[in-house]
């Protein structure tokens, strides 16, 4: 098996941001702040955030000088969030059923339920919301086919909220790992390869989705239900073991969306020398600590 | 570049978006945007069957005589050397636009004067005008500037016009034809569609049609979830008629489509739209069951026939894909999905109101019919051919999970006669033969499925 080459992929990550001035980086500006969170993320998690001060690469995010790296991640999150909470008000987007819109134009989703619930924890303002009724619409929705990437908003919204008791553990865990591609499924005559987790039944496996999955399984504690070994295999196979970065499947060309959710992935199945990712915050479990408890 | 030359390629620019805009004015039955390399309008004309040097109304040329824009028959080709600072100056145009559009909103909030207020309506009316050109021009270059989408919703919305949301509509299309996967051009259509629902008398009409879309966009991009998604999601809109007819359709096109198993460069990319045909399948027959406990009140009798039949139908069509595709996941999927929904409709809904002994009676005899059958189903999957191929083993893994996975659906009370005709350890066993490599799997599913019978 490879390991994970990690210098090549914070050098990819650097790299990224230096691409400014293309057609495609100018059609991507809207996911500008998505691609911060996924580059420091996967650089805390390498335990690299300190590169940022050798490569002079504070004021690529907008951040005031500072000494201590840690406090630039709090520091971040808490302006960037703030902001969020002040131009739109979140606890209003609330609906009577306990299900949150989007925006003013009413669409709603379980993404919105799961992002309002994260913003306002780490705001430490969950009291302005209805949480029992959050809770109460998410726990009452028709999960007989669900798709992996709303039910980790659902898990992940009920457990922020402490309310995991709620769901049949089981039953979902057993739809979750099935999810893992088998070397004797029919995908695999094609291109797929054994161990990673797909989407939806018949699709090709895709790092992303084996995020989605893997950390709704460590919430639920039933993680044990897939092939670990095989899913640390699949992710490392679709490194570019020369130029860094991740890609959703082997060879396909990599991207920051799916390095970050490759490495996400290492950390929650403990890859040695990586930092511990909290799988419902998706955030490192030290910031998270520091947040919510002021540790 | 200096000051003199920054002036003039701004004007140039500026002269770009003009024209672009006018083309989308002048032709507002353009249902199809593209972009083109430079090279690609030559051939586009040759093909078209003109001569390449010269065509006025085909392709228009920027002041240094390049080519810039196509428009023939309805399509809109643009250069790419172009998009980008074309991108530019749109988006600067239309975020300058909705500054005044809505500094001004907000002033004629608060003036009460009579006068100001109509002088601030006709200016109104001439800074809306700019917004939606504007977005417009930019959303065809860019399709998630988001913040393009919500000012239309507000312009639109303020105006209160049921041909603006038609127009809507159009736009949105055309998006959809350069990035038929653009989260935002989707949900616009929804907003759209909920924005008329009770106020537009050919409701059922555009929802044909937009089902018709998603067909369209479906079979050109193949892998796209998200048309599929928005045509599941069109169902909470169908009448009746439209139900059933589309549960039909949709049958022969997964039929059709699941029958590419023969060609092996599809093998990777129709499952998975074999799934969200089935997904809406599903829908459409949830929607159709939900209306009909509404109108009937739930009779005494029991369940109606009807949609008795249908159920029957949607289960002997699965099994006889399952019979004659080896192995697809999306199969067994569904049957589970349709064995919950006899559970949940025809079993647990009645036992409450079958107090009496002879509908309890025939009750069970229907019970144990389909408990037979779907026995005799597993029993002809289950079997591996000795020089196996790995669709049988496909098919006998599925078929063992489903059977497991329906002992732990069905109510306590029928479990045990169901539990001696079938021990969980047969099944586990088919398992680990099936697919030995996720054997700790199979012995937690098992264990967590014998709980449940305690
Ligand atoms: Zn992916």
């Amino acid at each position: 098996m490879g390991e994970l080459a990690a210098e090549k992929h914070v050098q990819f990550i650097l790299s990224v941001e230096k691409k400014k001035d293309s057609l495609e980086a100018v059609a991507m500006e809207h996911l500008r702040m998505n691609g911060a969170y996924w580059g420091l993320t996967t650089l805390d998690l390498l335990g690299k955030i300190q590169v940022l001060a050798l490569f002079n690469k504070i004021d690529v995010l907008d951040v005031d000088k500072v000494a201590s790296y840690k406090q630039i991640k709090s520091k971040r999150n808490k302006k960037i969030l703030l902001n969020l909470i002040f131009n739109s008000d979140v606890a209003a987007l609330q609906n009577k059923d306990g299900s949150f819109s989007g925006d003013m134009w009413g669409e709603i989703d379980t993404r919105f339920s799961y992002i309002a619930i994260l913003c306002l924890a780490l705001l430490h303002r969950l009291n302005k919301i209805n949480v029992e009724k959050a809770v109460n619409y998410i726990t009452h929705l028709n999960f007989d086919l669900p798709m992996p990437t709303a039910v980790f908003c659902c898990v992940g919204a009920l457990a922020i909220t402490g309310s995991l008791h709620h769901i049949d553990k089981d039953l979902l865990g057993w739809w979750l790992c099935e999810r893992q591609v088998n070397s004797g499924d029919i995908l695999i005559k094609s291109k797929a390869k054994p161990g990673g987790l797909n989407g939806r039944p018949e699709k090709l496996p895709d790092v992303c989705y084996s995020w989605w999955v893997l950390s709704s399984l460590v919430m639920i504690d039933r993680v044990h239900w897939i092939d670990k070994e095989k899913l640390v295999k699949f992710i490392l196979d679709c490194q570019d073991i020369e130029n860094g970065g991740i890609s959703d499947r082997p060879d396909d060309a990599v991207d920051v969306y799916h390095t970050y959710f490759g490495v996400a992935g290492l950390s929650l199945l403990e890859y040695p020398g990586m930092k511990a990712l909290d799988p419902a915050y998706a955030l490192p479990v030290d910031v998270v600590n520091r947040i919510i408890l002021g540790k | 570049m200096n000051e003199e030359e920054l002036r003039r390629s701004e004007a140039t620019m500026a002269d770009l978006l003009n024209q672009f805009e006018r083309i989308l004015e002048s032709d507002p039955q353009i249902d199809e945007v593209g972009f083109l390399h430079p090279s690609q309008f030559s051939e586009l004309n040759k093909e078209a069957g003109h001569s390449p040097s010269f065509d006025d109304s085909t392709v228009l040329r920027s002041a240094d005589g390049n080519s810039v824009f196509w428009n023939r028959d309805h399509k809109l080709g643009i250069s790419t050397q172009i998009l980008l600072p074309l991108y530019k100056t749109a988006k600067h145009a239309f975020m300058a636009a909705s500054r005044q559009y809505k500094a001004l909103n907000s002033k004629s909030d608060v003036s009460g004067d009579e006068n100001s207020l109509c002088a601030s309506l006709s200016l109104d009316n001439s800074f809306e005008g700019d917004v939606m050109k504007h977005s417009r021009a930019l959303l065809l270059l860019s399709c998630d500037f988001g913040t393009a989408w919500h000012s239309r919703k507000l312009v639109v919305s303020h105006k209160h016009k049921l041909s603006d949301f038609l127009d809507e509509l159009l736009l949105s299309a055309l998006v959809l034809s350069y990035s038929p996967k653009s989260e935002y051009a989707w949900s616009h259509r929804q907003w759209i569609i909920k924005s008329i629902a009770g106020k537009c008398s050919t409701l059922s009409e555009i929802v044909t049609k937009d089902s018709e879309l998603v067909e369209k966009i479906a079979e050109r991009s193949k892998m796209n979830y998200r048309a599929w998604n928005h045509r599941c999601w069109l169902v909470t809109y169908m009448t009746r008629e439209q139900l059933l007819y589309e549960l039909k359709r949709s049958r022969n096109w997964a039929s059709l489509h699941v029958a590419d198993h023969s060609c092996f460069h599809y093998r990777s990319v129709r499952p998975c739209l074999l799934f969200v045909v089935i997904l809406r399948d599903e829908r459409l027959m949830l929607k159709i069951l939900e209306e009909q406990c509404y109108k009937q009140e739930i009779s005494s009798s029991g369940y109606s026939v009807e949609t008795y039949q249908l159920w029957k139908e949607e289960l002997d069509w699965d099994e006889m894909l399952i019979k004659r595709y080896i192995g697809r996941e999306a199969l067994w999927l569904h049957r589970r999905f349709l064995s919950l929904f006899w559970i949940k409709h025809f079993i647990t809904n009645h036992t409450g109101v079958s107090s009496h002994g002879k509908q309890n009676n025939s009750m069970n005899n229907d019970f144990r019919i389909f408990m037979d059958n779907e026995l005799h189903l597993l029993d002809s999957c289950s079997i591996i051919p000795d020089n196996s191929f790995d669709d049988y083993q496909s098919q006998a893994k599925h078929s063992a999970t489903y059977i497991l996975w329906l002992i732990k659906q069905i109510p306590d009370s029928r479990r045990i006669e169901f539990q001696e005709k079938l021990k969980t350890e047969n099944l586990k066993a088919l398992l680990n033969k099936a697919c030995p490599e996720r054997s700790s799997t199979w012995d937690s599913l098992v264990s967590y499925v014998e709980a449940a019978g305690h």
